[in-house]
């Protein structure tokens, strides 16, 4: 297994404690590039942007915060960031304005009104949030806002305002639906289904999914009203829900698992039909698999892996999986199985992976490890030029021209040592011909 | 603006079980490292190909005779100078029992015909020589014997500021001990235990030799082989010990300015590079001329801590030299040689800086993976390092200077093909069409 270092890294300041879930990456000022935006324990939201170690926004929000999430979750065509309590406070921030203040008068931020540290809205839905996500799960272009809960429950909120009210204070979350679950959520994600609709994919413990349907797509939104499948309890898991169980070694049925989606595949139009997904547990199974059930592949390793995250390592337009144990080890796995591994040096309270402007002023694959001991770690020069180890004599045996230099060179192309003393030779001035 | 110029990527780490120190790698064989660790174990690092893939392996290799209690101190491996065949492995160790530790150096080799290369059974073959001191450097170098044949020999230098010589006794088909005044007059009495040991044979039979000493003491001397005998020798005293010396050659264009600097003068001089542990480390130009008299710093390099390795080779394939330094700060620098041109003296100017996560301890560069192109591995305080050149970039220049040779072949068979025009005039046509046609860019 190929193992590998990354050095260049820039440490945050952070003093609180997070929940797993409390930390992003995302655009969340609409400047295209991106930002980190993390969430503690006692209420406090943080974005830092670029290489400062500082915070470059703090907010104040009410309850412990446990997940954080930055998308056009209004459907205006702008990113908000979004910040939910484990009280169940919702709260919207919209922070587009206040790149403006600060390129405006820079030094004065710390005395900016009260009001404008408020969030832009907030609104009370039902507490023990765990884990949400931002995205279109029904497939009408728009995106909804789900919310995983501790009690094995999801539920799906879309943004609504009345059609005269301009203001954005307007509007408020309405609840679509509420699933319910056998099994503890560890991860939301939405991937394309093989139809290349958008599938709602939770996870369940024991390396296992479910696929949340939305019936309002059916019903046609007959009645949105709050608990639609009024009775759980009496009816078992509705049948909304569609559990899947992977095969393989699991050794304990209720162990944590997670799973990402839509994990790129290099070209758009294979992107959209047949989704990719991947899947994670805390005893260290990895897989994966696409929307028709098929493995693609499935990896054990002997670590306790905590956190899944996709991310484009090489630069060719495919995702690759990136796993995160405890300990700090991290998996970078692409769809051929190639695995490369990174040792991060301390335990890992939270992981996450994405695209974040740190130095270069252009965003960049980013590697983001919350520390124990008051530090977040951007890795932000992680890519890398292939998933495996090769020699130059492959790279420009792709090439056609090399062919036929070494024909006009009189160089055999079957013989290895005779190209490899003319590279050196062409390389290196101080090597024998 | 410094890391953009950093030409390596890194392709693999091999973390070791327990730290190495400075003396710890050495190149065995052509495309094979050995790395040796505190803790008794040698590791054997390599890139092994399987189902048309490489990947690098990092195995164990169980030299005897180390017991469980050594701690190794010094590795170091060559091949025997021709007609000879054969890779000889030296080991310096502390077998520390505890009322008393006892150094030991075990040389491996094999003398059966057929695995003199083969690393597992020179591992078996020990030759077990107990020390009166306590080893450091442990070196090789090629030597002119009586018969004027030559002979790769072992120089160790210990704490008793004294260098010992084992060479193999050829009757006996066995290493040993030897006076080194014999064959290395230059390396009698010695102000001070010898940290590193550097030489380099040059034009004329002669050799440089140089080494640096704990109490801070650089010698240089420059010795005629046949004899020996020793023409020259400087001394210069530093403030700190000494982790390392290098002798290398460096070309240098007389007139970088003038237009067609590619037919200017090329000057090429040896010079001695010198790393301490606390100062600014410097190179000491035109040796065999000016002795330790014209001295270059290198800027900066006193800033991360003590320079423990260093490495002078053509990482950028412009036929010139650079200078690597790895420090106990973590990082790696890159000095290139600047000439002097209008009003400025000729200087070695800082190009990139890397950090790594460890201290570096030694670095080599050799061709792990068998393609002619090389790699730098790096040992570092938690293992070893690979870094490989940019295969995309690399891969270019390649095909763009292939391309030059093939244009240059097809215009020097055009002007033969011009002389005798009877003979080849299918030929040559054909030649040209092939060698231009793949020029332009895909």
């Amino acid at each position: 297994m190929r193992s590998l270092n990354y050095v260049q890294r820039v440490s945050l300041d952070f003093t609180g404690t997070l929940f797993p879930h409390a930390i992003c990456l995302g655009d969340a000022d609409n400047d295209c590039l991106n930002e980190l935006v993390v969430g503690d324990t006692s209420g406090k939201l943080l974005v830092y942007k670029n290489d400062d170690s500082k915070p470059w926004i703090t907010r104040t929000c009410v309850g412990m915060l446990t997940c954080v999430a930055v998308g056009d979750v209004c459907n205006k065509g702008k990113n908000f960031v979004v910040a939910v309590g484990a009280e169940g406070w919702f709260h919207l921030f919209d922070l587009t304005a206040a790149t403006a203040s600060k390129s405006d008068s820079s030094s004065q931020h710390e005395f900016m009104s009260p009001d404008d540290q408020k969030p832009l809205f907030t609104q009370h839905i039902p507490a023990n949030t765990k884990v949400i996500i931002i995205s279109d799960i029904d497939g009408d272009g728009r995106s909804e806002l789900v919310v995983g809960y501790t009690d094995r429950v999801v539920r799906a909120f879309r943004w609504e305002e009345p059609s005269d009210g301009s203001e954005l204070g307007s509007g408020q979350l309405v609840l679509l639906k509420k699933w319910l679950l056998e099994g503890q959520v560890d991860s939301l994600s939405v991937n394309p289904g093989p139809e290349g609709l958008p599938e709602l994919m939770v996870s369940q413990p024991g390396c296992g999914y479910a696929i949340l349907l939305c019936s309002w797509t059916q019903q046609d939104s007959n009645s949105s009203g709050e608990d639609a499948p009024a009775t759980p309890g009496s009816e078992g898991p509705s049948r909304d829900v569609v559990l899947h169980l992977t095969t393989g070694r699991i050794h304990n049925k209720n162990v944590s698992t997670h799973l990402i989606g839509s994990i790129s595949k290099g070209s758009k139009e294979e992107s959209y039909k047949c989704g990719l997904f991947a899947l994670c547990t805390l005893d260290g199974t990895l897989k994966l698999m696409d929307s028709s059930e098929q493995l693609l592949w499935s990896v054990q390793v002997d670590h306790q892996l905590f956190a899944l995250q996709k991310l484009d390592v090489t630069g060719d337009g495919r995702e690759e999986v990136v796993a995160c144990a405890w300990d700090g080890q991290t998996y970078i796995i692409d769809h051929n199985r190639t695995v490369v591994r990174f040792q991060f040096d301390e335990n890992v309270n939270a992981f996450c992976a994405g695209q974040y402007t740190c130095k270069e002023g252009k965003n960049s694959p980013c590697l983001v490890y919350v520390s124990f001991n008051h530090k977040i770690y951007i890795y932000w020069k992680v890519q890398l030029e292939r998933m495996e180890s090769t020699n130059m004599l492959r790279v420009l045996e792709e090439k056609p021209e090399f062919a036929s230099h070494l024909k006009a060179l009189g160089v055999d192309t079957e013989d290895p040592a005779a190209v490899r003393a003319l590279v050196a030779n062409v390389l290196y001035k101080d090597s024998q011909t | 603006m410094l890391r953009e110029s950093y030409p390596f990527a890194e392709d693999s780490f091999s973390r070791f079980p327990s730290q190495s120190n400075i003396y710890g790698l050495c190149q065995a064989g052509e495309q094979e490292l050995l790395a040796a660790t505190l803790k008794g174990k040698v590791l054997c690092f390599r890139y092994q190909e399987l189902q048309h893939k490489i990947r690098p392996v990092a195995k164990e290799v169980q030299f005897t005779y180390i017991p469980v209690d050594a701690e190794i101190v010094s590795i170091d491996a060559f091949n025997k100078s021709p007609p000879k065949r054969g890779l000889v492995v030296g080991i310096t160790f502390v077998k520390d029992s505890g009322d008393k530790a006892t150094p030991f150096l075990n040389i491996y080799c094999d003398y059966e015909p057929g695995s003199e290369f083969n690393l597992e059974s020179i591992a078996q073959s020990c030759l077990n020589l107990e020390l009166q001191f306590t080893p450091f450097h442990l070196y090789h170098t090629e030597v002119q014997c009586d018969d004027g044949g030559r002979e790769t020999v072992f120089l160790l230098s210990g704490h008793d500021q004294r260098i010992h010589l084992y060479k193999e006794n050829a009757s006996l088909h066995q290493f040993e001990e030897q006076p080194v005044e014999r064959l290395f007059p230059e390396l009698q009495q010695l102000p001070s235990n010898v940290l590193w040991l550097d030489m380099l044979s040059i034009a004329g039979g002669r050799r440089l030799s140089a080494f640096g000493c704990q109490n801070g003491c650089v010698g240089l001397a420059l010795v005629n082989q046949t004899g020996p005998e020793v023409l020259q020798s400087w001394r210069f005293q530093f403030d700190s010990p000494i982790s390392s010396v290098l002798l290398f050659p460096l070309s240098c264009q007389t007139e970088p300015n003038q237009p067609g600097g590619e037919q200017s003068v090329e000057m090429e001089s040896y010079n001695l590079l010198v790393t301490s542990s606390i100062e600014m480390s410097v190179v000491y130009r035109d040796v065999q001329e000016r002795g330790l008299s014209r001295s270059v710093c290198l800027s900066e390099s006193d800033q991360w801590d003590a320079v423990l390795c260093a490495l002078v080779i053509d990482l950028d394939f412009d036929g010139q030299k650079e200078v690597l330094l790895g420090t106990y700060g973590q990082e790696l620098l890159c000095y290139k040689f600047q000439p002097a041109g209008r009003g400025r003296d000729e200087q070695f100017q800082l190009q990139w800086r890397r950090s790594f996560k460890s201290p570096l301890l030694s670095i080599i560069y050799l061709d792990l993976t068998g393609d002619g192109l090389r790699e730098l591995a790096v040992l570092t305080l938690k293992g070893l390092h690979i870094l490989q050149h940019s295969l995309t970039s690399t891969a270019d220049l390649v095909l763009e200077r292939l391309a030059l040779r093939v244009s240059a072949l097809s215009a020097g068979s055009e002007l033969e093909s011009a002389k005798a025009q009877d003979t080849e005039e299918k030929d040559a046509p054909a030649k040209t069409e092939e060698s231009t046609a793949p020029t332009p860019p895909t």
